[in-house]
């Protein structure tokens, strides 16, 4: 059976640290906007954390939940690109392929979880910053969105190794650079597909929500709320 | 016509011409033979050690063939070579099993940073206007060797000084050497968020100057006063895996953590119960979830053994510190500190930590000596789950603060005429009040070995700029972190891309070029025969039963980042022997007529320039604060009540003026913070730090009050009060939660 | 009757606005080319910054249109394959990764210090030897940036894709030159053949 890639977030781990949003711009050749374009909101964060304060002094809660790309089985960029440079592959990613891309920014407009970045000018590093390129990613040039790929030329690269060894995917061999690098080992990444995987099992958790499901993306990120404490039961 | 062939002819007619250049190689630099044999997209794994903090995580870093520009004997080439691509965990090293903290995954920019010094340089305008020239490292290397030599000739007491950040393994037996063999040398070793108080306490109380090692996967009840301890204290990758195992780690079994401070840091972020404590008031807390449990009989007295027994009255349980006593001051009810003592009574293993502002009062040793007799009291010093002690060597220090030597050179009670600086910035991260610059300015010679120019490097006189730590060795024996004992050990990871020279290499061979005593003291020609020699004794000690001889131990060693013990081996606690002076509360000073300045000022560690030190990688400023998503700045953090009563708006720019000086900065609705508080990032306002920090933000540390943490010699960094007005608007950029502007109604944002 | 009229009038008018925009953005680009080392880090000028610094080489990539490439030896694969030689000698790790690797000249310098020592082509190669230099080949296939392809020599080879597929016959060839276009076209042809994925993102990421 095809793999169906997806992700399960524990929020119980998550510290909020942004280990997975430094991996990610070292992974994926994300280029640093400088101050002028952040103040205008183009900064680029595959994946960020987001924070939500409850309450007023003293009585005060913080929550993280960091959010990427969903994969989202239903996703609203797909039909509106009108170079089906958004599309969804045969293992349950949205793909973003940079040289269809026109720019028309129309899938950031329908994008709920506004996952999606754009790049207004062409991505500057002041040498020597660019070497610290990874070659295995493609550099997006001026006009060209982009967003999170669950690290697709991870997956691409476990594939064929798998392939050349003539074997099986093992769970937990292909790790995203964010699921990776966290370091409360909040992110789970596998195949929504085998049953037997940790994302599956995860998934099926009691705890299990998904964001903004009911505007019916069907979203392959799986958040596990944050737990309270249960005095001496509980897990 | 066919369409297609007209679009081609009228777009070729419409452009203008353009210099045929690719493709031709004689309009392309030269290239230079590569000095590697790799293969071009295949990856290799080299080991190394991250050194941004004092953690000493261990780094597996991802090399590929690259091309990078580089001089070589005066030519500007291409050279193939590998390039460090990215940094993970090692997945062997006991401190972070294979993960790392987004400071430590940015530390790849160090080595590829656009305003590295590429070579040796030497002052040719007056001090601090950074007009320098290059120099040859045979140049450089005699005019350093000329003035020790001089300096040593002349016998002068107090003549050679030493800043540099806390250093271990080899690299800071070499500067020791140096240090000693200079009459009466000033060694600094320089961190704005040092553990210098907790270390002393550990000793105080366990008998170990280290760090906690903090067993949080296994424990059942943790009380933070103040700790950030998943973003910036102690050991946090460690103690994030901790963490999530004490989270979600263990079907059944979910841990509850507490945090006490005066503003939600981001640690406090997670807790399940945030509670607001008065500053300066932790220990007295501390003592009063101690009378509670003594009291109510949940654990005896004596449990706490000689931790307990340095407080005063604890062996008649604490009688000053009942909770209905104490609730006024720690702000906290009566009620809730009973509750909370009982719950971490009854759900061992229950371990207490105290950290950062906690430990930055004029009486933080004593809130760290009441932490430590809690945790005591709760049983689990020593034990799984609690607080364990490395057995690593306890770090030595050498008594001299920036604090002491600016006022001693500036009392003229020391006359240092040499100064080395190394990893440190003493005058971006001392307070202006201690006169740091004024005490630079009568050193006669100041030699800095840093790879950038920044407020203390620009100082220089002579610049010997280190390679970046992935092109460099590595030797570190973490103090914390792991139950094991862990010796890391590393060769470069990547060949150095400009003309510098590893700092422990350079001062071999300036001692050997000193000769004397000097050159004897350091026999090795190299900083990695240091390291070997150190491993060899290693061997002897503990590695007969892993390797056939030294050789194969220090090869194994290399290969997978350092040697570290099969099982834990944490050292033994002393929690008996005799009782020595009991140490009395006393309420923390702060400086500042609280009439004419109403709040307390917070300088918080940042998760993304820890100390002011990252600011210079544009990573680490692009990446939302994780709090507050601002990127791009620094802030002023302001409760919201507070802030309507002074008519103060999300963005104003308002000054921050303490007795010692005053900032401007934008301002921040923080609900997480008192009313009467006010909370700034460290690690912004540089005035001189590459262009990407250079002018960005305001700097807290320069207004803080000169106090200190009593019988500890520390900065109390968390004593100063400020008052604050608006003076205009200011620019605050927020990442925030999503891409649209954030309406003005929308305060916590 | 009116069509071919309105054709030729449309063409007319396409034709115009193009040239008067290729005009206008060369205009534009001799004004961005002035960008130097002190502009501000990482700021983009607020201006257009294009993937490419002039039009003319943009139309250029857009129409696939490659210079023929200089080599500054002339190497002749036909030479070295005729003496016995395999593909992989020099282009090492064509079968562990993405790369094929073109060698140093230490590598063609092993053998070449003693054989055919006279020719003036081995005279090159040793003067760059003595130089400390290493040989400045030109590439001669591969994708345009533009194109965001990530392509991987070492499953096709390891499915049996002979090198001559995609690179003609070697045999023949004195310097390298591109024999074979590597259109999408040509790719997918092979990958639907060989039943290999033809999905986008097996090639472009």
């Amino acid at each position: 059976m095809a793999h169906n890639w997806g992700m399960v977030i524990d929020l119980d781990r998550c510290t909020g640290c942004e280990a997975c949003v430094v991996a990610c711009h070292a992974e994926n050749n994300i280029s640093t906007v400088g101050q002028e374009q952040a103040a205008r909101s183009r900064a680029k964060h595959w994946i960020r954390v987001e924070r939500y304060y409850e309450g007023e002094f003293p009585d005060v809660k913080v929550k993280f939940q960091p959010v990427l790309c969903q994969q989202c089985d239903a996703a609203p960029c797909e039909p509106v690109c009108p170079t089906f440079a958004s599309y969804h592959t045969s293992e349950g990613l949205n793909g973003q392929i940079y040289n269809r891309c026109i720019g028309t920014r129309y899938c950031a407009n329908a994008c709920p979880y506004n996952v999606r970045f754009f790049n207004f000018y062409n991505p500057v590093w002041d040498k020597p910053l660019n070497l610290q390129l990874n070659p295995d990613v493609s550099v997006r040039s001026v006009g060209v969105m982009e967003k999170c790929t669950f690290c697709v030329q991870r997956i691409k690269a476990g594939e064929i190794q798998a392939a050349a060894e003539k074997r099986e995917l093992k769970d937990g061999e292909i790790k995203p650079a964010c699921v990776q690098s966290c370091p409360t080992n909040a992110m789970v990444w596998g195949d929504l597909n085998d049953p037997e995987s940790e994302a599956s099992r995860l998934a099926n958790s009691s705890r299990a929500t998904k964001l903004l499901a009911e505007v019916g993306t069907r979203p392959k990120v799986t958040y596990l709320p944050r737990d309270s404490w249960h005095g001496t039961e509980n897990a | 016509m066919e369409r297609r062939d007209f679009l081609k002819i009228s777009a070729v007619a419409g452009a203008t011409a353009a210099l045929e250049g690719c493709g031709n190689p004689d309009h392309q630099l030269i290239r230079f033979i590569p000095e590697e044999d790799l293969i071009p997209g295949i990856a290799t794994w080299k080991p190394s050690v991250c050194t941004l903090c004092p953690a000493g995580c261990g780094l597996l870093v991802r090399v590929m063939q690259g091309e990078a520009e580089v001089v070589r004997d005066g030519r500007l080439g291409l050279l193939k070579m590998g390039l460090a691509k990215k940094l993970e965990g090692n997945p062997a090293h006991p401190i972070n099993q294979g993960k790392l903290c987004p400071r430590g995954q940015a530390g790849l920019q160090v080595t590829y940073h656009p305003d590295r010094l590429k070579g040796p340089l030497a002052r040719v305008g007056p001090r601090g206007s950074g007009q320098f020239r290059e120099v040859s490292w045979d140049d450089a290397i005699k005019q350093l060797t000329s003035q020790l030599a001089d300096l040593q000739a002349s016998n002068q007491e107090g003549g050679l000084a030493l800043i540099t950040s806390p250093l271990r393994g080899q690299k800071r037996a070499i500067f020791e050497v140096f240090a000693n063999h200079f009459k009466k040398s000033l060694f600094v070793e320089s961190a704005f968020l040092g553990d210098s108080v907790i270390r002393a306490a550990n000793a105080a109380s366990f008998g170990h100057a280290l760090p906690p090692t903090v067993d949080l996967g296994q424990s059942n009840y943790v009380l933070s006063f103040g700790a950030d301890f998943v973003g910036t204290w102690n050991s946090p990758v460690a103690q994030s895996i901790g963490f999530g195992e004490m989270r979600k780690g263990r079907p059944g079994q979910r841990a509850k953590f507490v945090q006490f401070e005066q503003r939600i840091s981001h640690t406090g972020a997670s807790a399940d119960e945030w509670v607001p404590v008065q500053p300066g008031m932790e220990g007295m807390l501390a003592l009063g979830l101690a009378h509670v449990i003594m009291t109510e009989k949940l654990r005896p007295a004596a449990a706490a053994g000689h931790a307990g027994s340095l407080i005063e009255g604890w062996s008649q349980g604490l009688p000053d510190y009942a909770p209905e006593r104490i609730a006024t001051q720690t702000g906290l009810q009566a009620e809730t500190i009973a509750r909370i003592a009982r719950e971490a009574a009854a759900h061992e293993p229950a371990v207490a930590i105290i950290g950062d502002a906690a430990t930055a009062h004029t009486n933080g040793y004593f809130s760290a000596l009441a932490v430590n007799a809690l945790s005591a009291l709760l049983g689990s010093v020593g034990k799984p789950g609690g607080i364990l002690f490395s057995s690593a060597p306890a770090a030595k220090e050498s008594g001299v603060s920036v604090e002491i030597l600016a006022s001693q050179i500036n009392s003229g009670a020391a006359a240092a005429k040499v100064l080395l600086l190394y990893n440190a910035n003493p005058v971006f991260s001392a307070p202006a009040a201690w006169g740091v610059r004024a005490a630079l300015d009568k050193i006669p010679f100041i030699a800095s070995f840093g790879s950038f120019l920044d407020e203390t490097s620009a100082l220089a006189d002579l610049i010997l700029p280190d390679h970046s730590p992935l092109e460099s060795w590595h030797d570190d024996a973490p103090p914390s972190g792991s139950a094991r004992t862990v010796m890391s050990v590393a060769p470069p990871a990547m060949h150095p891309l400009h003309n510098t020279r590893s700092t422990p290499d350079v001062l071999l061979d300036v001692a050997h070029q000193v000769g004397g005593a000097l050159g004897k003291a350091l026999p090795w020609k190299a900083y990695d025969e240091a390291i070997q020699a150190s491993f060899a004794a290693l061997y002897k000690e503990k590695g007969t039963k892993t390797a056939k001889d030294a050789d194969e131990f220090w090869t194994k060693a290399q290969e997978q980042g350092g040697w570290w013990s099969a099982e834990p081996n944490p050292a033994p606690v002393s929690t008996g022997g005799a009782p020595s002076a009991a140490a009395k509360a006393t309420a923390p000073q702060f400086d500042g007529d609280a009439n004419e300045y109403p709040f307390h000022f917070l300088p918080f560690a940042s998760q993304l320039f820890y100390d002011g030190s990252l600011a210079h990688l544009p990573w680490m400023q692009e990446a939302p604060d994780p709090l507050s998503t601002v990127m791009w700045g620094a802030w002023v953090e302001i409760n919201p009540k507070t802030a309507r009563k002074l008519s103060v708006q999300q963005g104003d720019l308002v000054e921050v003026a303490s007795p010692h000086g005053k900032l401007k900065a934008p301002a921040l609705i923080n609900p997480g913070i008192a009313p009467d508080a006010l909370a700034m990032p460290v690690g912004q306002g540089h005035e001189n730090f590459t262009r990407y920090a250079t002018g960005c933000g305001a700097n807290p540390i320069s207004i803080l009050s000169p106090l200190t943490v009593e019988g500890a010699n520390s900065f109390a960094w968390a004593a100063t009060r400020v008052k604050l007005s608006v003076v205009g608007r200011g620019k605050l950029i927020l990442f925030g939660g999503s891409l649209t502007e954030a309406s003005p109604e929308l305060e916590h944002r | 009757m009116s069509r071919p009229a309105f054709r030729l009038s449309h063409y007319f008018c396409v034709a115009i606005t193009i040239g008067v925009a290729a005009l206008g953005l060369a205009v534009l680009d001799k004004a961005l080319s002035a960008q130097g080392t002190n502009a501000p880090p990482q700021e983009t000028s607020g201006v257009f910054t294009p993937a490419h610094p002039t039009v003319y080489e943009a139309l250029r990539e857009f129409l696939g249109i490659r210079s023929k490439p200089v080599q500054p030896i002339a190497y002749t694969h036909k030479v070295h394959l005729g003496n016995g030689m395999q593909c992989t000698d020099c282009h090492v790790g064509v079968d562990q990764g993405p790369d094929a690797r073109i060698p140093s000249v230490n590598f063609c310098m092993t053998c070449h210090q003693v054989i055919a020592t006279n020719k003036p082509e081995i005279k090159k190669l040793a003067q760059y030897k003595a130089r400390g230099e290493d040989i400045p080949w030109q590439r001669v296939y591969g994708f345009e940036p533009s194109a965001h392809v990530k392509f991987n020599h070492a499953p096709h080879i390891r499915a049996g894709v002979d090198c001559s597929v995609c690179h003609g016959d070697m045999r023949q060839q004195t310097v390298a030159e591109r024999k074979v276009d590597h259109t999408m076209g040509f790719c997918i042809n092979c990958h639907q053949q060989k039943n290999a994925s033809v999905d986008c993102v097996t090639c472009h990421f």
